[in-house]
């Protein structure tokens, strides 16, 4: 039983993780149509730039770990979310009336130079993350060992899902939002600027994923520049789980992920534990196509 | 007279011939290493060590009088890179290849090598590496048999370990290596409670660690590489999982260290002795070159066991006068105890390397090695 708790827990940890990056794929989706192959590497890019000010900011010391930590979060969701806007402008809207296909070949060749980009600046190894930045609390019950940081990163994770989701669901710009994903020319007669909607679902997404991505790093105390595939394959596998275009959706998918592909690892196989997350995918998407909160979309004649 | 003039000017021709192919001939050493991806820092390492021993060469007038040039390829510890970097360093055609790090990865080039007739010395310790026949290849560190039989000892019989718990990777080294200790360690008589494996580079080796908590090890043995020995031990801590912790030679490096963090404290790793620890002059020497040259220390023993590989070959041209890659192997095959960096050198008929004593060194609390077993 303590096993299986403590199984959960690790579960809980990356789910929450995996459903923060989701949330930039199904933002975009949602609003664009389009798949953001690139949003992996910007949560990773959040990740070098949060290395690079808890580095440099532990190396001239004076400044108290708390707030190494607070300025390295808010500095990595400010780049990248710049990074996000201008990704937005020079690889997506001079495409947004061509072929759908020709987006995502942008996105692609925009998810290596940003992940090239990276090696060439932090260099190709992997980097190592200080000791002491996150406390080593760590709470025993029994022999379920929970760390402090497993609970920041969970909590942190729940109130930016919450105050997302009241953002898009309660607030005017909200509204605006979710129109503009119904139908954008609709919206834009209703006096929307769907311009402003697109740029703002390009701060939001990276600035959520570059908190992802800082959290993987202060988590593993790790960061490799290529990493950004495989998280952000995860994240994308939680979006479709979730049902893409669905922002309670995707935190779903998110967490389901993460408990699924944590106990498959540790009750059936870890060599297998990739293989089984696809098989739920397959399997999901076999009985709701559309993923579990995912809309029936109508098809257009 | 006319005759005269002729063989003036031919003989003038021939030797102006000579001069112009003495001072272009030249020697190229390939280095096929990971320079970049998840093991960058030993493949940094070993494209370090084969330049400087070039440059050093070149110091003394060359090999044979020959200029040794250097050309590496990154193969990136993946095998389909290595086989593009087998064919890039073939047709460059490179005397002999040092490298790669990773077994996989050379076993990916080692065919290639083989049809090239271009000699090869690599770290590689999965033992199929000298299974294959081929005659020009050389191991420069010591198999995995070697060391399963003496992880075996020290787990079992040294430290009376009661409850084993063995991970492994899927790499050709890190499976191979898991398997050769579980058998030895059946084979002394120990007792393995949990055997599996993980993905490597994955990050989260925390669903297996609990697992393998429920099963209430005594010591966790690794047989895989440095960037998830290093998680698995900070994570093993992180979850309150009292066992020790022993890995393979692989998980000596600098980097685990970092990555594990404090937990690094007290895990034993199994190797032949790291860099700085090797009591030869030879090795000594090199190091302190090594440190001026690059500001830094080899990032582990693999640097100097290829750097070996290739200090043999060197060995063997200059006694054998010969640049036939054949001549050379057939010297090579039959060297015993060439004073390596790593310990007295030689190789049997397939390529093996013969002589070297593994160490079990525990990482102490400024991250220096004190060797623990067999006590000295």
């Amino acid at each position: 039983m303590e096993t299986f708790l403590q199984q959960l827990v690790n579960g809980l940890t990356v789910g929450s993780i995996y459903a923060l990056i989701a949330l930039g794929y199904t933002m975009v989706y949602g609003i664009l149509k389009l798949i953001n192959f690139a949003h992996g590497d910007l949560a990773v890019l959040g990740a070098f730039i949060g290395l690079t000010v808890i580095t440099g900011m532990a190396g001239s010391g004076g400044a108290p770990a708390n707030w190494i930590v607070i300025v390295a979060f808010v500095l990595a969701v400010l780049v990248v979310a710049i990074a996000g806007v201008l990704l937005e402008f020079t690889a997506y809207r001079p495409l947004r009336h061509a072929h759908r296909l020709s987006a995502v070949v942008s996105a692609l060749g925009a998810s290596m130079f940003i992940e090239n980009g990276i090696m060439l600046i932090w260099s190709p190894q992997t980097l190592t993350f200080p000791e002491g930045i996150m406390p080593d609390t760590a709470f025993h019950y029994g022999t379920v060992v929970i760390s402090a940081t497993q609970i920041s990163i969970v909590a942190i994770s729940f109130l930016l899902m919450l105050a997302l989701y009241l953002y898009v669901n309660k607030t005017r710009f909200g509204t605006a939002i979710r129109a503009s994903a119904i139908d954008q020319d609709a919206a834009r007669l209703m006096g929307i600027n769907v311009n402003k909607v697109i740029v703002s679902v390009f701060v939001l997404g990276p600035a959520l994923g570059a908190i992802g991505g800082l959290f993987i790093g202060v988590y593993y105390r790790q960061a490799v520049f290529d990493m950004g595939w495989i998280y952000g394959l995860n994240a994308f596998i939680a979006a479709i789980i979730g049902g893409i275009g669905n922002i309670p959706g995707a935190m779903i998918g998110g967490l389901l992920l993460g408990l699924f592909s944590s106990l498959a690892g540790g009750y059936i196989s870890s060599t297998w534990q990739q293989a089984i997350v696809f098989g739920l995918l397959i399997l999901i998407l076999l009985v709701r196509p559309t993923g579990i909160l995912g809309e029936r979309v109508a098809e257009k004649v | 007279m006319l005759k005269q003039k002729i063989l003036i000017a031919a003989t003038a021709l021939t030797l102006g011939a000579a001069a112009a192919t003495a001072a272009a001939e030249s020697v190229t050493f390939g280095v096929q290493a990971p320079i970049t991806g998840q093991y960058a820092n030993e493949g940094q390492g070993i494209e370090k060590a084969v330049r400087l021993l070039a440059k050093q060469l070149n110091e003394k007038g060359g090999l044979l009088g020959k200029d040794v040039k250097v050309v590496a390829c990154d193969d990136e510890g993946k095998a389909t890179q290595a086989a593009l970097c087998g064919r890039d360093l073939s047709n460059q055609e490179v005397f002999a290849v040092i490298g790669s790090y990773t077994s996989g990865a050379t076993a990916a080039s080692q065919p290639i090598f083989a049809r090239a007739n271009i000699l090869q010395t690599s770290d590689g310790t999965a033992e199929q590496l000298t299974q294959h026949g081929y005659k020009l290849f050389f191991r420069n560190a010591p198999p995995n048999s070697a060391e399963a039989a003496f992880t075996g000892k020290y787990l079992v019989k040294a430290k009376q370990y009661k409850r084993i718990a063995v991970i492994a990777d899927h790499s050709s080294f890190a499976k191979g290596l898991g398997e050769a200790v579980t058998a030895s360690i059946k084979k002394e008589g120990g007792n393995i409670v949990y055997n599996g494996f993980i993905t490597a580079g994955s990050q989260d080796y925390r669903s297996v660690l609990t697992t393998i908590k429920s099963k209430n090890p005594d010591v966790i043995y690794f047989s895989g590489y440095y960037s998830d020995g290093g998680l698995i031990r900070s994570q093993e801590k992180d979850l309150g999982i009292d066992a020790d912790f022993v890995g393979g030679d692989a998980n000596q490096n600098v980097k685990f260290g970092e990555l594990a963090g404090k937990s690094a404290t007290g895990s034993v790793i199994i190797n032949v002795p790291a860099p700085e620890n090797l009591p030869y002059p030879e090795a000594k020497s090199f190091l302190s070159d090594y440190n001026a040259a690059y500001g830094e220390n080899p990032p582990s023993i693999f640097t100097l066991t290829n750097a070996d590989g290739m200090r043999a070959i060197v060995k063997a041209v200059q006694e054998t006068k010969s640049f036939d890659p054949s001549d050379v192997a057939e010297y090579l095959h039959s060297l015993r105890d060439f004073p390596g960096f790593t310990g007295p050198l030689g190789f049997d008929e397939n390529g093996e390397r013969l002589g070297s004593a593994f160490q079990a060194f525990e990482i102490q609390d400024d991250g220096s090695y004190k060797t623990v077993y067999p006590a000295n």
